[in-house]
């Protein structure tokens, strides 16, 4: 109203904030409704993170269809992260097929706060499908069944869609389990998570 | 200073605010979710609706710009798309993306334009 010479020409748009709030009411309702079911297990959410390195533990992994193998990674040209690797790093790729976690804790480091994301325990614990982890250390006790060590990583069946370049060592497992897991990740995708007790929190400690 | 007012004038004429933050909300979801593509092919449909899901509220965020007219449609879908990022691309880019779709969608929503303009002093008040 302030501008008399430009509300004559051009009709002056107006936010009706009563609608506005009921909107967004309802629409917040229904994102705390999908926050609780994945939080008891219901729903599955999908992931894929990759370029900011994040940690992930648990105190238990079990696996069916298991593969590794490794990949040469190419950071964005002048990413920050590039340190003194000239952009590149080494990972290990592992793939499950489906996998428990109990106790699952997952963290990124933002620069002085972490993004920490915990779920799972031993009775409802995480379950995932075709997860597929990058990492540069993987630590942990584990055991295999039927382990092939040494396969030509093009060959890899355990994990159906999931090989790597030819003349690369891999290896793959009916089964896998691994206690006291510990990673440090570059990318995961899974196409389903279930996080049941999911928790996310900003914490001034990553896990 | 003609253009800025050229601007202002665009803008009040259409729900930008709410198709800004649709669209600060798809950026925000796609940045988290930038798997390598093979990645995601192997991960499947679930993987490739991971992305798709902050393209389309992309498109939603700059139709309502450019197309205001049919601004109830595409505030729907970008509330829609926003709630269904929650499953599909990282919990909605960490809830972060989720909220901000969820204020643009709103927004866009709520917003009516004002009334068409009236032809020059012909005004009369009454009735």
């Amino acid at each position: 109203m302030s501008d008399p010479d430009d509300q004559e020409e051009q009709p002056q748009g107006k936010t009706r904030w009563r609608r506005f709030a009921l909107t967004m009411g309802i629409s917040a309702m229904v994102t705390a409704g999908l926050v609780v079911l994945t939080g008891q297990g219901v729903i599955a959410a999908s992931f894929s993170v990759s370029g900011l390195p994040f940690v992930v533990t648990a105190d238990e992994l079990q696996g069916t269809g298991f593969e590794q193998y490794a990949v040469l990674d190419q950071m964005a040209p002048g990413s920050p992260n590039e340190g003194d690797t000239g952009g590149q790093l080494i990972l290990i790729v592992s793939a499950i097929d489906n996998a428990k976690l109990t106790n699952l804790c997952q963290s990124i480091n933002l620069g002085g706060t972490n993004l920490r994301l915990t779920a799972g325990n031993a009775e409802h614990p995480v379950t995932a499908t075709k997860l597929i982890v990058d990492s540069d250390l993987i630590s942990g006790d584990a055991s295999f069944t039927k382990i092939d060590i040494g396969q030509d990583a093009s060959t890899l069946t355990r994990v159906p869609g999931a090989t790597g370049g030819i003349g690369i060592f891999g290896q793959q497992a009916e089964a896998v389990s691994i206690k006291h897991l510990r990673q440090n990740n570059y990318a995961t995708t899974a196409s389903t998570f279930n996080l049941p007790g999911l928790r996310m929190s900003f914490s001034s400690e990553g896990c | 200073m003609r253009a800025r007012r050229s601007f202002r004038r665009w803008r009040r004429s259409r729900p930008f605010w709410g198709g800004l933050f649709i669209v600060a909300a798809a950026v925000e979801i796609f940045l988290t979710v930038k798997a390598p593509l093979p990645v995601v092919l192997h991960v499947g449909m679930q993987g490739l609706a991971g992305f798709l899901v902050p393209i389309i509220m992309l498109l939603c965020g700059l139709l309502l710009w450019f197309s205001p007219v049919s601004r109830t449609f595409y505030s729907v879908l970008a509330l829609l798309m926003a709630l269904a990022s929650w499953v599909t691309s990282n919990l909605g880019g960490f809830l972060i993306g989720l909220l901000l779709g969820l204020i643009g969608g709103s927004l866009a929503f709520a917003w009516q334009p004002g009334p068409p303009p009236k032809p020059k002093r012909v005004v009369t008040e009454g009735g």
